[in-house]
């Protein structure tokens, strides 16, 4: 929601950063581990934002990380796991465990739903499941009733309305058409439903050529640009590259042994002091390490390859 | 016949659950489940050559992977594919009373087939924070069926004490099953019919009828009744022709490793569980 017209929604990174306040309910875009916004939330550690309400369907690195660079107060993912590559998520867990961030984990169609609601114009969405599970106790705001039409027992759930939706697409160009290329996972969704939307892009490219290969999202829905090579890594962002797991096994390390090594060795390193795209990507190996995740495109075999190194 | 021909729990566990689905039924699987992953394309290439196969969160129809990765949202899961939808379709289908199957585990399972994915603990005293259910709390009332699976379905012992994973009671019910804490799928309006199949890596159950409860039907060839029983927290009710699996043939076996280079199907057990080597 919200329609903004503006040409030129090109700025930085730390301005686009800048517009998320303490306390705003932020929908993450991506999923799991793929093309996740970790480049606007590595600012988001460096600008010392807090108590930010997370959003969203199934997450891994984005919210582990988030948490791990406490700008987190309450997660209202539906998942936040590091799937069978590295398992639990050391961060979140620690996090909702000594009570650091609030548990409101949520169940993906009940996002999606509340997220449709806030798309459609309606204050709410009526649903069949989610009864039975305990997952009701950490929503007080559903309400069970019975259906007038049917007579059956109905949950019904609100509009979600996140102040801001932060998404990484492939392409933009400066006036906020974007190319996002599938899965979407909830991306769509996210920027129909949210006040304001902060893309960060992979590519900068031209109106002529985004009009060319067709936008995915139309210039009105978005609210501000980065250019942000490289700015989903070490999530995935294909074509370009894919997950880089030498890296998150290395983060996955400092992780596990606690907040203090995650730090000193994980904050310090790649994130306090590395803000340019350019320094960051030098930090994390450089072109080698650029094409090395972009050889998925030889092969089978060099795809292959990607899950298993590091 | 030939040679004898060696093979894994890995492999046996990736039949049962195969053995779950139909032909030209609509199945989906969720995050984290590398088994799902591989027993259904491997369905796909065998028994259930029209099944509708919606590949996890990628949101692919019917797609062709190269290999499994370790994660359900990469383009490797959208190759080869017949179509791309959005996931928020796959949860209408599901809505309607059209997704026949999905797959859901948990740290915690009941004799009803309640699953917790949530937390150890309570909410305001959370021990141990789970990664969650992700669309598992919804699916599970949605589905028209679906399966349960877990490899950890042996009780470790730690000392003096057992811990199970098939327990008397989940601290947190994130998955509902046949009878939830706040009643019975019938008394919930819930569209689907709820959990018919638990595979482990003990054995196959199904539900009884009148109880709801879980019903040992199928072992290992190395498993027994009283293994099922030790490690199980509550009583399960015993089929009274308990037998074991029937065994698949070596070209099934075949496909299997083709198919999962990788060997993310392994990735969930125990290392000892995948020292367990049959003959067929």
């Amino acid at each position: 929601m919200g329609i903004y017209t503006e040409r030129d929604k090109l700025v930085t990174m730390e301005e686009a950063a800048s517009t998320i306040r303490d306390g705003d309910v932020v929908a993450i875009g991506g999923g799991l581990c793929m093309r996740e916004p970790i480049a606007m939330l590595r600012e988001l550690v460096r600008q010392g934002r807090r108590n930010l309400h997370i959003v969203g369907t199934a997450h891994g690195f984005d919210v582990d990380f988030a948490c791990g660079g406490g700008i987190v107060g309450a997660v209202e993912e539906t998942h936040v796991s590091f799937e069978q590559d590295f398992g639990l998520a050391p961060n979140y867990r620690r996090a909702c465990e000594t009570g650091q961030v609030r548990i409101k984990e949520n169940c993906c169609n009940t996002v999606i739903m509340q997220l449709r609601a806030s798309e459609f114009g309606v204050p709410f969405m009526p649903m069949r499941s989610i009864k039975g599970s305990d997952e009701i106790k950490l929503h007080p705001e559903f309400k069970s009733m019975i259906d007038p039409f049917t007579g059956k027992k109905i949950v019904l759930v609100p509009a979600l309305t996140p102040d801001v939706a932060i998404i990484h697409a492939q392409k933009a160009d400066i006036h906020g058409n974007l190319k996002i290329l599938p899965p979407y996972v909830a991306d769509v969704l996210f920027i129909r439903a949210s006040k304001r939307v902060i893309v960060t892009a992979e590519e900068i490219v031209s109106e002529e050529e985004m009009i060319e290969d067709g936008p995915t999202i139309p210039y009105y829905e978005t609210t501000a640009v980065v250019d942000a090579p490289f700015g989903a890594h070490p999530t995935s962002c294909y074509p370009y590259y894919a997950y880089d797991r030498e890296h998150i096994s290395e983060y996955m390390k400092s992780a596990k042994e606690g907040a203090d090594a995650f730090k000193n060795r994980y904050l310090d390193k790649y994130v306090y002091g590395v803000k340019s795209a350019e320094k960051y990507l030098e930090k994390v190996g450089g072109n080698v390490k650029r094409e090395r995740l972009a050889s998925w495109k030889e092969g089978r075999e060099r795809w292959m390859e990607l899950f298993t190194y590091g | 016949m030939g040679e004898k021909f060696e093979v894994g729990i890995d492999e046996l566990f990736v039949v049962n659950v195969a053995r779950t689905m139909r032909d030209r039924t609509t199945v989906f699987h969720g995050v984290s489940s590398p088994i799902p992953m591989v027993a259904m394309y491997y369905a796909k290439l065998t028994h259930a050559k029209d099944m509708v196969y919606f590949g996890g969160v990628s949101s692919a129809v019917d797609p062709n992977p190269p290999f499994f990765p370790p994660t359900t949202n990469d383009w490797v899961m959208i190759q080869g594919r017949t179509a791309m939808v959005t996931v928020d379709k796959i949860f209408d289908l599901a809505q309607r009373g059209e997704l026949d199957r999905s797959f859901f585990s948990g740290a915690q399972i009941d004799k009803y087939g309640n699953q917790n994915v949530s937390m150890i603990g309570s909410p305001d005293r959370c021990k141990v924070k789970l990664p969650g259910g992700a669309g598992g709390c919804n699916l599970s009332g949605d589905c028209v069926n679906y399966t349960i699976w877990t490899t950890r379905h042996r009780a470790q012992k730690k000392g003096d004490r057992k811990f199970f994973t098939l327990v008397n009671k989940c601290d947190f019910v994130t998955n509902v099953g046949h009878v939830t804490p706040y009643g019975r799928r019938e008394e919930l309006d819930l569209v689907g019919n709820g959990p018919d199949w638990v595979v482990t890596e003990l054995g196959v159950f199904d539900f009884d009828e009148l109880t709801k409860t879980m019903r040992l039907r199928y072992l290992y060839p190395d498993t027994t009744v009283n293994d099922v029983l030790d490690s199980t927290e509550f009583e399960p009710i015993i089929h009274p022709n308990v037998g074991v699996m029937e065994m698949p043939t070596r070209e099934e076996i075949e496909i299997i490793r083709r198919i999962d280079p990788l060997g993310i199907r392994k990735l969930e057990y125990p290392e000892q569980e995948l020292a367990r080597r049959f003959q067929i």
